[in-house]
């Protein structure tokens, strides 16, 4: 199998309700993370690079920082003559309400496309992945559908997550949807899927005639069907379901072998690019174990936090554990602590907010503090 | 066919930039990089997009790799119109025969044909080794508001350094009478900035003429402009205020980089375009120490950092000390090392405790000290030793401070 012969397919609005907050204003996939980046980006920059030339991408609400953000799709080299990146969104009134009639209402697309396969992906997920060896496993197996894996204790945020037991050739004999989510380390399956189109679209088609409407019962009942196989991402892997995740991916790049393998120079991840000066410190300025992109002003004490774009940070701020999305301004003398706080916002001098590592405040885009 | 442009803009970026030494080896001075994440040409060439001029002509000669891939496609500029855009223009052969740029009228000479294309009014000649902002169209309209042939940027330098620029005396009304190159006894502080509007018409027209007289040297300021002003041609000065630094030099550079760090200094970096690496923010860990710097993405700081500007991609490890430099994009310092008062060229690694350059007052004879350059791809051994003012590069030998 090649990759040009793949399909990418992205959902945008996984988890949304578990990240309420952050998804409030956008989509799940539109999320901004790490600094510079929007959740999706790992996902479409993982695709491009593994040969990908086609994506779809759904949503179905809450899309326009999405569309603003993906745009033509060429920031991943997804807009050329023989590559594509288009959004998916409702049209004829149909809603998008479970998994199975998202993709039934985009059966028209999916036949309309080249590609032979199709690689599902839940968009939630911050990983550096090659595909390519994927396929290849699925080539040599002789497998109908490969389920993506990841060993681990589940994120707190799926509340009942699949899992799967395998056989020693990774032959997948029980899928399971856990009724609780426990400490316990599982084989978690968090929804990257690759199978054939035409298995995809008469499976769908199946269960919609049969008033089946759960995708999670859906892939149970293809197993005794089909030939599943397991294929594990061994590396760094991350999925955001919470508020807390998210906090705590964020934290987990101050570790340098996470940053290392995330930024691989080989399999870069592209974001839509903005032309922000390269970040001024100040004569006061304090700065320790952090992040921080382009564009921003610091003339505060900053330790252990992730500062995206264009954030100013004034004389005598002191910020401790927190992530702050673009443009945010902190004033003078502030005091903040284990505090989220989402784009545009203002936090005027002298405030002072604390949330805590188990807990941290979050603060809504565009609010005034 | 290509739609009529009222205005192209004509770059010369061909020149070598020789007292840029070794930084200027492999690749042409206007592609040198510049403040932390552009090269010395986004600044003129966003000025033309800020201007909305949407044909832009790039000369080029002297090691243009760097430079051409750099522009590519000009999308970075929105320079990547159905109809328009920047091209790179280099020497080239034709039926008469093939000939490089002789002197920067001849250059322009030889694309006469690329201007034509767009049957332009106004014709805009800009130097890639300046650092400023400028809105072009405020000089087109006062060029139009003259009924000039030909206006010349001019900006208001100090008496006693008059004498290091070309000089234009004009009368009241701003018409030149006199062009004064590097004055001893300068009679005005109206120094050319090398950025001229023509009146397409005229200027080709001289340019003909001068392509054929002989003895001439084929260069605007020596050549064409005289020829111009004997004719009796309506020349002006446009004065110009804000930031202008000519980058030219060691020196120059980088003190056009150090300006970045000065608050006094107002030079909006905002609507300067440039091609950004695909990069992460930087990481700045527990030990390191940053202060009044300029860092861009990709970089990782474990050391100390001091009115410095770092490029994307630098590494400055544990106990390093980093002071008044500019480290280029993918440099390396390692742990312990000391580079103060430095320009680090790019992808170049300074070994661990190497020392590279010295603070002025280090130094015992004031003329010995100066900016110590290390070139493109060079690596300093472990215990290294560049002293102030020394200009090295791969070939170059490195002395130890081994014991």
């Amino acid at each position: 199998m090649r990759s040009n012969d793949v399909l990418g397919f992205i959902f945008a609005g996984t988890l949304e309700k578990q990240i309420a907050e952050l998804a409030s204003s956008r989509t799940t996939a539109s999320i901004p993370i790490g600094g510079k980046y929007r959740l999706v980006d790992f996902v479409l920059s993982n695709m491009s690079n593994s040969g990908i030339n086609n994506v779809g991408i759904v949503a179905e609400k809450n899309f326009l920082s999405l569309t603003d953000h993906v745009g033509s799709g060429s920031a991943y080299d997804l807009s050329k003559r023989r590559s594509n990146l288009t959004l998916l969104t409702p049209y004829g009134g149909k809603g998008f309400s479970n998994y199975i009639e998202t993709i039934y209402n985009m059966h028209g697309y999916l036949e309309h496309c080249r590609e032979e396969y199709v690689m599902l992906d839940p968009g939630n997920i911050v990983t550096n992945f090659d595909y390519s060896p994927l396929f290849d496993f699925h080539s040599k197996k002789n497998a109908d559908i490969t389920l993506v894996y990841k060993n681990g204790v589940v994120p707190k945020g799926y509340n009942h997550p699949i899992t799967i037991d395998f056989d020693e050739n990774a032959r997948v004999s029980r899928i399971l949807v856990k009724p609780d989510n426990t400490d316990e380390v599982v084989n978690q399956v968090y929804g990257a899927v690759l199978l054939s189109k035409s298995l995809l679209i008469r499976e769908i088609k199946n269960a919609l005639s049969l008033n089946e409407l759960d995708g999670k019962r859906l892939l149970q009942s293809i197993t005794g069907r089909y030939r599943v196989f397991a294929y594990e991402n061994r590396g760094y892997c991350a999925a955001i379901s919470s508020k807390n995740d998210y906090f705590d991916f964020n934290m987990d790049l101050m570790k340098k072998e996470v940053r290392d393998e995330l930024f691989n120079p080989k399999r870069p991840i592209y974001t839509k690019v903005r032309d922000d000066a390269p970040s001024r410190y100040g004569l006061k300025s304090k700065v320790r174990n952090s992040i921080i992109a382009q564009g921003c002003i610091i003339d505060g004490e900053v330790e252990n936090c992730v500062i995206s774009k264009g954030v100013y940070v004034g004389k005598g701020a002191k910020l401790s554990n927190c992530i702050v999305m673009q443009d945010s301004k902190i004033g003078n003398g502030t005091n903040l602590n284990y505090v989220i706080i989402d784009k545009d916002v203002t936090i005027k001098d002298g405030r002072a907010l604390m949330g805590f590592d188990s807990y941290p405040i979050y603060i809504a885009k565009k609010s005034v503090v | 066919m290509f739609p009529k442009q009222e205005v192209v803009a004509m770059l010369l970026a061909g020149g070598q930039g020789s007292r840029l030494g070794v930084l200027t080896k492999k690749l042409a001075k206007p592609a040198v990089p510049f403040g932390g994440k552009y090269r010395i040409i986004d600044f003129p060439l966003s000025n033309c997009v800020n201007s909305g001029i949407e044909a832009v002509g790039i000369l080029t000669q002297y090691q243009p790799l760097i430079l051409n891939e750099y522009i590519g496609n000009g999308q970075p500029w929105d320079l990547d119109g159905m109809h328009s855009g920047v091209n790179c223009l280099s020497p080239y052969q034709a039926i008469k025969g093939a000939d490089w740029y002789s002197g920067t009228a001849n250059a322009i000479f030889q694309n006469i044909n690329y201007i034509e294309r767009y049957d332009p009014e106004y014709v805009v000649i800009l130097s890639g080794d300046h650092i400023y902002k400028m809105d072009y169209n405020k000089m087109l309209d006062f060029h139009k508001g003259k009924n000039a042939a030909c206006t010349i940027a001019v900006i208001d330098v100090p008496i006693d350094e008059a004498s290091r620029f070309g000089i234009l005396n004009t009368y009241d009304d701003g018409e030149i009478y006199e062009f004064d190159e590097k004055p001893e006894h300068p009679k005005s502080t109206n120094a050319s900035m090398g950025i001229y509007i023509f009146s397409w018409k005229e200027l080709k027209k001289y340019l003909e003429e001068d392509e054929i007289k002989e003895g001439s040297s084929h260069d605007f300021g020596k050549d064409v402009l005289p020829a111009m002003l004997a004719a009796g041609e309506r020349m002006y000065a446009y004065p110009f205020s804000g930031y202008w630094k000519d980058v030219g030099t060691i020196d120059s550079l980088w003190e056009a980089n150090m300006d970045l760090l000065d608050p006094n200094v107002t030079l909006d970096l905002r609507d300067i375009y440039s091609r950004n690496p695909m990069m992460p923010p930087h990481y700045v860990a527990n030990e390191a120490n940053v202060q009044n710097s300029l860092v861009a993405d990709g970089c990782e700081v474990y050391g100390n950092l001091e009115f410095s500007i770092l490029f994307a991609g630098v590494k400055i490890g544990k106990g390093a000390t980093v002071n008044s430099s500019i480290i280029m994009p993918g440099a390396v310092i390692e742990e312990g090392a000391n580079v103060q008062f430095a320009i680090v060229a790019e992808n170049t690694v300074i070994g661990k405790n190497a020392k590279v350059g010295s603070t002025p007052e280090n130094v015992d004879e004031k003329d010995a000290w100066g900016i110590a350059v290390i070139g493109a791809n060079t690596v300093i051994p472990e215990n290294g030793v560049v002293n102030a003012k020394e200009m090295i590069d791969s070939e170059t030998e490195v002395a130890s401070n081994e014991k």
